[in-house]
């Protein structure tokens, strides 16, 4: 199938895995919301309303890269439970279209919490000429999120660490480096290492486009951009040589 | 052209360090409806999935519908589609909507989706579970969709994994007739089961595979010649001792009855003599079943 094919043939597998979902189980939407908007109102509350523009950024990131890291334990149930993955494997449908599919569905199931936090990132600050820069950091998140958590899953060999695992993973892309609390407060060699996690990035750079640039060592817009974008071709490079869509 | 051609094919799990298929050489045909037989562990699955191009091999060649399935995956995927084993549905989503989207997602046009949907829903007897949430289904109608999800693509070959598995006696019927109506379009099918009368019933030809190893292939009557006797008769009771039925055949104990497998007459003549010291007898051709055991059997016996 060609590259449009693909493309199509990952808008339906999201669709099929998310809304037709949602439409029938809208408590699926809870877990989703529960702990980005948690810790948006623990932070709020102890910073007297201070961090909230932090928190908002947080969770909007907390948000799209646990849906993708999220990955690790719905494509293992997708591979070992439905055997979906066997399904689309002896198909016209390649790794890569798969692979978007499912983080389509991801996104489509964020899309709800995208709509409140979006329209609160506007309202707290954000030029609406600067959104396209927000919303690309987003993509890059959630693009880099998906392929580690797809590339986890592909090794996963029983549900339960597959679960385990993306929750490990969110913890560590989503809530652990700088994006619910200002990078400034880290110490200089741990910040360092978060800039080769792009959550770190996206959430320095949603806050250059609100007008609150951050002074930090090496960093500037023009490096957090490329470091997105080289982590993202990393985790894509990676998971394309190495996933395990045809088993060894 | 054949479907498949497999010329020494093996497979070695690394992690487990087993051999799952040991120098297997077969050919299947297009257009037959092809059964691979086998205990659990056989290999079965194995094959199945080197073939449908979603396991390597370790050794061997293999060619699918024309193409080597090692380098050349993507032509074959276009070509088939597969009922993998044991899978399950997706929560929520309805038959139509498993039938429906998974043939958009092959990139079949939306009318033509719909079209072969409402095919596959009528000849599967879904029509009055279309619309109903799968996890409300039970394991026998969502396997039917399952079945369906791959029954209903353009496939020219078209992979089953024990598709009849925990299904009743009547939902194996209707998927037998479907089977039958998409080998009469042309295409072709590799199945695997555990219910001996299915490939019987179903299968051009039959190949019954231990340990990895082709054991004997061919058509269900060319097999059957394989076996000296002739009729098995069933005795339940303890009207008479194993001794003495051996005199009459070979003798295979099962559960609380024996089966004996013996000649025309020594049959009739086992059977006159059940009749008479009033044990429950049946008397019948010896079957695939009598085969299989015989050849795959011989540990538990």
């Amino acid at each position: 199938m060609s590259g449009a094919k693909q493309f199509r043939a990952a808008v339906i597998i999201g669709y099929m895995l998310s809304i037709t979902w949602l439409r029938r189980n809208l408590l699926s939407l809870v877990w989703l919301f529960a702990t980005p908007f948690s810790l948006l109102f623990i932070i709020t509350v102890t910073t007297g309303g201070r961090s909230f523009a932090l928190g908002v950024i947080g969770s909007l990131l907390l948000v799209l890269s646990t849906v993708g890291t999220g990955l690790a334990g719905d494509a293992t149930w997708y591979r070992l439970e439905t055997k979906l993955q066997d399904f689309f494997v002896a198909s016209p449908v390649n790794q890569f279209g798969y692979l978007l599919g499912i983080a389509f569905a991801g996104l489509f199931f964020a899309s709800p919490a995208l709509v409140v936090l979006l329209p609160l990132l506007i309202y707290i600050g954000l030029p609406l000429l600067s959104l396209p820069v927000v919303l690309l950091s987003l993509v890059g998140v959630w693009l880099f999120s998906s392929a580690i958590g797809y590339l986890v899953s592909t090794f996963t060999s029983n549900l339960r660490n597959g679960w385990q695992s993306g929750l490990l993973l969110s913890v560590l892309v989503g809530i652990l480096p700088p994006v619910f609390y200002p990078a400034e407060i880290l110490p200089r060699n741990i910040l360092l290492v978060t800039y080769a996690i792009p959550t770190t990035n996206a959430a320095l750079l949603i806050r250059d486009a609100m007008g609150s640039t951050p002074t930090l060592p090496y960093w500037s817009p023009l490096i957090g951009w490329f470091l997105i974008a080289v982590s993202l071709a990393i985790a894509l490079a990676v998971t394309s040589q190495v996933a395990r869509w045809r088993q060894p | 052209m054949s479907a498949i051609e497999a010329v020494s094919l093996s497979k070695i799990y690394h992690r487990s360090r087993t051999q799952a298929l040991s120098d297997l050489t077969l050919t299947i045909r297009r257009g037959e409806i092809f059964t691979l037989l086998g205990r659990n562990g056989a290999g079965k699955t194995t094959f199945l999935r080197i073939a449908a191009t979603q396991l390597m091999p370790t050794k061997g060649e293999i060619s699918v519908l024309g193409h080597d399935a090692r380098d050349e995956p993507l032509e074959i995927r276009s070509k088939i589609a597969v009922v993998p084993q044991e899978g399950g549905t997706i929560g929520p989503l309805t038959p139509w909507d498993h039938i429906y989207l998974s043939l958009l997602a092959r990139g079949i046009s939306r009318i033509e989706a719909h079209q072969r949907a409402e095919k596959t829903i009528h000849q599967l007897e879904l029509t009055e579970y279309r619309n109903q949430p799968a996890d409300s289904l039970s394991g026998g109608l969502r396997q039917r969709v399952r079945v369906a999800m791959a029954v209903a693509t353009d496939a020219d070959l078209i992979f089953l994994d024990e598709p009849t598995l925990g299904l009743d006696a009547v939902s194996r019927r209707r998927i037998w007739g479907v089977l039958n109506e998409i080998q009469k379009e042309g295409r072709s099918i590799l199945l695997t089961t555990h219910y001996i009368d299915e490939a019987e019933i179903l299968s051009n030809r039959v190949v019954i595979i231990d340990r990895g190893r082709l054991v004997v292939s061919g058509s269900p009557a060319e097999l059957l010649r394989n076996v000296k006797e002739r009729v098995r008769v069933d005795i339940v009771g303890s009207s008479f001792s194993s001794e003495e039925l051996s005199n009459y055949g070979r003798v295979v104990k099962l559960a609380e009855r024996f089966r004996v497998l013996t000649d025309d007459q020594r049959g009739k003549e086992l059977a006159d003599e059940a009749v008479r010291r009033g044990s429950d007898v049946a008397l019948a051709r010896v079957s695939l079943e009598d085969l299989f055991v015989d050849l795959v059997g011989r540990d538990e016996e």
